[in-house]
């Protein structure tokens, strides 16, 4: 009985560890429904076609890294490294710190407290809870900055396979640190990456998250990030697909605290018949709180990108200033752009505005620059790049800029 | 401001009750509450209606049995029983009417407490109306005018046996009997409406106008219109509600459908004041509207509202450009205060090349008001060059209300250019400041900064009106700044 | 006309003005000067009502009245008029309209009939042509897309609309150019006469050179520390305020 949602998780194995959100998970997959088009947060991307798909979690052993894929994706960057392969951490290939004010092991060797009720809410968060398999377990200390990135990189390779990473970070008051979330998937892969990650960040503390997917194969990604930020904190998320067969994208930032400042940005160019969507709330419950966000896209080929933002500014959530932007372009004949930007808005002395466009490359600046001499396809590739350029250049270190920078031209051809 | 004052304001506009809130003694034929098949017999033989029109009427009615009441909107409120309404309620003494005198003393007085005496109208302003009171049109004028023309403008039951081609043709085109929970009731139990067609290449040479009231105790009102501008041809369409002062509240859920054939332009505005409710929430009209219109080749359809009253208002005029060139618009000022919630805005569906449309939507929220802009802007994949502009803005007036966007944007077709901006922000203190130094007092610099904040959108309406929707937002506003 | 007596005022807790002490009579031009942030549009919105602005101490009269009793428009129907620093915008208010709104709101303090449409448009006519007002200006939205100096000959514009007692200028001279100064101080001018008086913030002496002042005050640390003639003003020019 393919098609069902037990069917779907039957041939799922979790490891013993977690038992109590384990069976939490358990439960809610039981009670919540399955995302469909009737649902307001999936009417754009609907996984009926998964479901009709059988999946297995694999165990961690006789791990057989692929060539093709290096270990670690951003090669000149000095920075710690988590490797995880379908789920399960890979010793071998990753390096991590070791400090007296920093704890970073696989989430399987800690005992984490999760703050998040996604679980609770989406049948996905269920899967996750219930079945999650391990994860970057970092705790920084109060003042403390880590000296360099963590880079977490996640490789889904093989057929029919169900990847359920969960990764965790806490940062005490003024701490800092920086994090890659890199996912890859062989040419062969197929199946579902269904990964959560939960960052509390202290007072005054800041994090930056670069999350980047570039996924061959025919992989459903799942990818909730849930960010929790309390007083004077900062948070900074970047969010790339390069590439991915069926993406979604979900950024969830609780400003918890008075005088927090989010930035989040999100590019997304998909190509034959991608489908990228992008989910993002942000909710000022407290004061003197700013967010901005820019996310853009261009929609090539029969590709289909989504694009949801919400910002709530809650009653007390005076003073706010939220600032959100989205701009589209459907490239081809067959390409579709769903966008809903979203303002709720419960406090009157505040500045909150949204734009959202969809058009073309500006013609006069195509134009001009073919008439230097430059031609057509590579004018295009210009203005593409400087386009998707304003995303990239919101990443801080030049070295995950530059990679992004590169395989992004590498598979659209900018020169 | 300080506590006290805002207070006292507060209290002022509180405490200031509905102008329109009076009831009139008028003999009514009623029918006993509930809903089945055979309450739509019922309505439809008191009506004298031909077969087709029951047979429609009961295909709606199966429909809407298997049918949810919807979930989505913004809104929150005990969901009315259905089972409670009575479904028909006609003024009795209805007889054939050879001239204005002859109509019911009463209702000469309601009209006259609306400012809308007929005899008035006709002398001054030219507008011919269509009074339509629980929903039986009882007064008609300029009928004779109009009709040199060919310009049919009548109630929609007399229209059903004047002109049953026209009605059969085009009824349920615009708005199907499935589309939604109250346009499906609606189709079922409508009682009366206007109905309206302009021949080709006629520009209807005065305004058209139609008055709705809610009158009845315990009665919906599901009023049906029905628009048709042929070829070339060039129409002006006023609607203003109000509704009396009950305390339980009313359910209004009316459904107006316009057909601008090709080359053809309709103008629609609305200002509603339906009776909201009082600062506690107790009472009020539910408001739940389906209004849509199609437009064929490089014809034109233009919605205009000013949206004050009512508990709950859920109502998206829409526009299907489905002609090449063809031009939607909607305009749009939605005035929420004490504990009214509305979600409105508009759907603009792009099939044809060239189509363009434009939103300009403002939204004023005050008291503990919920005040939501939803809209669609969907371009299809045959739509060339189709354009799209939106505005909407959110005007905050107290710290307890809510202003909310949820725009939609479906593009599937490369050369689509849709603009979409929205902003939210508080009345300016320097704002009513400047205008206090000038000696303008802070009540009338509200009322300035927010009518020049809408200006915009009442600069659309004819003239009859727009002096009416002014004092409107005034009077919903007046002191709720804090 | 106005005595200002031993006045303090605070902005939530920064106590700005301490201890200020000013007589203006009829007909008299003042020239105030000070620091940036010494107190000057402090002083302007404590005297035009903003409710920002708590006094603390000390008394205002105004030709017999006690303005700090008055809210802000009764100021204004009283007499009193701010030409501010920074004009505000109000997107889709007229300026006609906004100007009968002022000029009605006072003729009903006054106990007076709204103004006839024929004389509003003379006088707009009139007073349009003092400063040299733009006729497109005068049809737009209030301020809405003005330029810096469009915004302050508007601010001049209304001050003749309005004919006040006193008229607190401030700064109406910064972001003019020489020929818009000219015709701004021209317009000044002109409404000068014996009942009439004039408060004129200004950093420059150039402004002075136009409107020529009685008295020159120097505002530091939200009090007058220095008071003397126009010839005040053109020592401070030279020598910088370290000199007092
Ligand atoms: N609303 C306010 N909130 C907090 N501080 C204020 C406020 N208004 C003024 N101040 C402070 O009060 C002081 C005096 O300001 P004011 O604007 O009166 O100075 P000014 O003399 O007019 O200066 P300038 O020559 O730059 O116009 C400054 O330090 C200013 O920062
Ligand atoms: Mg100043």
């Amino acid at each position: 009985m393919t098609g069902s949602k037990e069917s779907f998780i039957s041939n799922f194995k979790a490891p013993e560890n977690s038992r109590g959100l384990r069976s939490q998970g358990d439960q809610y997959l039981v009670d919540l429904p399955v995302p469909g088009r009737r649902s307001e947060r999936w009417k754009y991307s609907p996984i009926s076609k998964l479901l009709n798909t059988s999946l297995n979690t694999c165990s961690g052993e006789g791990v057989v890294w692929p060539e093709e894929i290096l270990p670690d994706p951003v090669p000149f960057l000095d920075s710690y490294r988590l490797v995880f392969r379908n789920g399960h951490y890979v010793s071998s290939l990753s390096d991590m710190p070791i400090d007296d004010d920093v704890i970073c092991m696989p989430l399987s060797e800690v005992g984490a407290e999760f703050t998040n009720d996604y679980h609770k809410r989406e049948w996905v968060g269920a899967m996750n809870a219930a079945y999650h398999q391990d994860g970057l377990f970092l705790k920084v200390s109060k003042n403390v900055s880590l000296d360099r990135p963590v880079v977490i990189h996640h490789l889904t390779d093989g057929a029919d396979i169900a990847a359920l990473p969960r990764h965790y970070i806490e940062l005490e008051e003024g701490a800092g640190a920086e994090v890659v979330v890199w996912s890859s998937a062989s040419e062969k892969s197929s199946g579902m990456c269904n990964g959560i990650l939960e960052a509390n960040v202290s007072s005054n503390a800041y994090l930056r998250v670069d999350k980047i997917c570039n996924e061959a194969g025919e992989i459903f990604k799942f990818s909730h990030e849930y960010i929790k930020q309390e007083r004077d904190s900062r948070v900074k998320i970047n969010t790339f697909t390069i590439k991915g067969h069926w993406v979604r994208n979900e950024l969830e930032i609780v400003a918890n605290g008075p005088g927090t400042d989010s930035t989040f940005n999100g590019a997304y160019l998909p190509t034959g018949t991608e489908h990228v969507d992008n989910h993002t709330v942000m909710d000022h419950a407290y004061p003197n709180g700013t967010s901005s966000e820019l996310y853009r896209g261009i929609m090539y080929d029969k590709s289909t990108g989504v694009f949801n933002g919400k910002v709530f500014v809650r009653k007390d959530a005076q003073q706010t200033n939220a600032f959100q932007q989205n701009s589209n372009i459907v490239a081809d004949k067959g390409a579709t752009i769903n966008a809903k930007p979203e303002l709720e808005i419960y406090a009157d002395d505040v500045k909150c505005s949204h734009g959202c466009t969809v058009g073309q490359f500006d013609k006069e600046a195509l134009f001009y620059l073919k008439s230097r001499g430059i031609g057509s396809d590579e004018a295009k590739a210009l203005l593409v790049k400087a386009y998707v350029g304003d995303v990239i250049s919101s990443v801080d270190r030049e070295e995950v800029r530059n990679e992004i920078l590169r395989l992004y031209s590498e598979r659209h051809g900018w020169a | 401001m300080s506590q006290t004052e805002e207070d006292k304001l507060l209290n002022e506009v509180t405490g200031k009750s509905y102008e329109f809130g009076f009831t009139t003694d008028i003999e009514s034929d009623t029918i006993a509450p509930g809903l089945n098949e055979d309450v739509i017999r019922e309505i439809s033989a008191k009506k004298n209606e031909p077969e087709w029109m029951l047979e429609w009427r009961l295909a709606a009615f199966k429909i809407w049995s298997e049918m949810e009441e919807p979930e989505w909107a913004h809104l929150e409120y005990p969901k009315p029983d259905l089972q409670a309404i009575s479904y028909y309620s006609a003024p009795k003494k209805k007889t054939e009417l050879k001239s204005l005198d002859e109509v019911d003393p009463e209702l000469r007085k309601t009209m006259e407490k609306l400012g809308i005496s007929l005899e008035e109208q006709k002398r001054l302003s030219g507008v011919a109306v269509d009074f339509v009171m629980d929903s039986v049109s009882v007064a008609t004028s300029f009928k004779d005018k109009l009709a040199e023309l060919g310009v049919i403008f009548c109630s929609l039951s007399e229209a059903i046996q004047e002109h049953p081609e026209l009605v059969k043709k085009y009824i349920g085109t615009v708005v199907p009997q499935r589309d939604n929970y109250y346009a499906a009731l609606n189709s079922a139990v409508f009682t009366d409406g206007s109905f309206c067609y302009i021949p080709k290449g006629v520009r209807c040479p005065m305004e058209l106008s139609t008055y709705f009231r809610i009158n009845e105790a315990g009665t919906g009102q599901f009023e049906r219109t029905l628009l048709i501008a042929d070829e070339g041809s060039y129409v002006s369409y006023l609607e203003g509600c109000t509704a009396p002062q009950r305390d339980e509240n009313q359910l209004h859920a009316a459904v107006v459908e316009i057909v601008s054939l090709d080359d053809a332009e309709v103008k629609y505005s609305t200002v509603q004041n339906w009776y909201p409710g009082d600062e506690k929430g107790k009472g009020g009209v539910y408001n739940f509207v389906t209004k849509r219109g199609i437009c064929y080749k490089r014809s034109k359809i233009s919605w205009t509202q000013v949206e004050t009253g009512s508990a709950v208002t859920w109502k998206y005029p829409s526009c299907i450009l489905k002609g090449d060139d063809s031009i939607g618009e909607f305009f749009s000022v939605a005035v929420t205060n004490n504990m009214q919630q509305a979600d409105t805005g508009t759907k603009m569906i792009h099939l044809g090349k060239r189509s363009r449309s434009t939103i300009i939507s403002k939204g004023i929220s005050a008291g503990n008001s919920q005040n939501s802009y939803r809209g669609l802007v969907k371009i299809h994949p045959g739509a060339t060059n189709a354009r799209n502009f939106s505005v909407c803005d959110s005007l905050l007036m107290s710290s307890t209300c809510g202003a909310h966007t949820f725009p939609y944007i479906e593009a599937s077709n490369p050369t689509a250019k849709i603009e979409h901006e929205a902003t939210t922000s508080k009345i300016g203190e320097d704002q009513i400041f400047y205008c206090q130094q000038r000696g303008i007092d802070e009540e009338e610099a509200i009322g300035l900064i927010v009518k020049g904040y809408a200006k915009e959108v009442l600069n659309k309406l004819p003239m009859e009106f727009a002096v009416e929707a002014q004092k409107l937002l005034t009077i919903s506003l007046e002191g709720s700044v804090g | 006309m106005l005595k200002i007596k031993n006045l303090h005022a605070q902005v939530g807790d920064t106590q700005i003005l301490q201890g200020l002490n000013l007589e203006v009579g009829p007909g008299e031009v003042h020239a105030i000067m000070g620091p940036n942030g010494s107190g000057k549009s402090t002083l302007a919105s404590v005297l035009s009502g903003r409710e920002s602005y708590e006094v603390t101490d000390g008394s205002v009269d105004f030709d017999g009245v006690d303005l700090l009793e008055m809210d802000a428009s009764d100021r204004a129907r009283e007499g009193l008029f701010l030409a501010f620093q920074y004009p505000v915008e109000i997107p889709g208010v007229s300026n006609m309209n906004f100007m009968k709104a002022a000029i009605n709101g006072k003729r009903a303090h006054q106990g007076l009939d709204p103004i006839k449409g024929t004389d509003f448009l003379q006088k707009v006519k009139d007073c349009a042509s003092l400063v040299e007002l733009d006729g497109r200006l005068r049809d737009r939205s209030v301020n809405e897309g003005f330029s810096g100096g469009e915004k302050k000959r508007n601010e001049i514009f209304q001050m003749a609309m309005l004919e006040p007692k006193l008229a607190v200028l401030d700064e109406t001279d910064s972001g003019l150019d020489i020929d818009a100064l000219r015709v701004v101080s021209q317009g000044v001018n002109a409404m000068r006469n014996s009942d009439r008086s004039f408060i004129v913030i200004t950093h420059y002496q150039r402004l002075l050179d136009h409107i020529v002042p009685d008295y020159v005050h120097v505002l530091s640390e939200g009090k007058i520390v220095k008071s003397g003639g126009k010839e005040l003003a053109l020592e401070l020019e030279e020598k910088g305020y370290d000199w007092i």
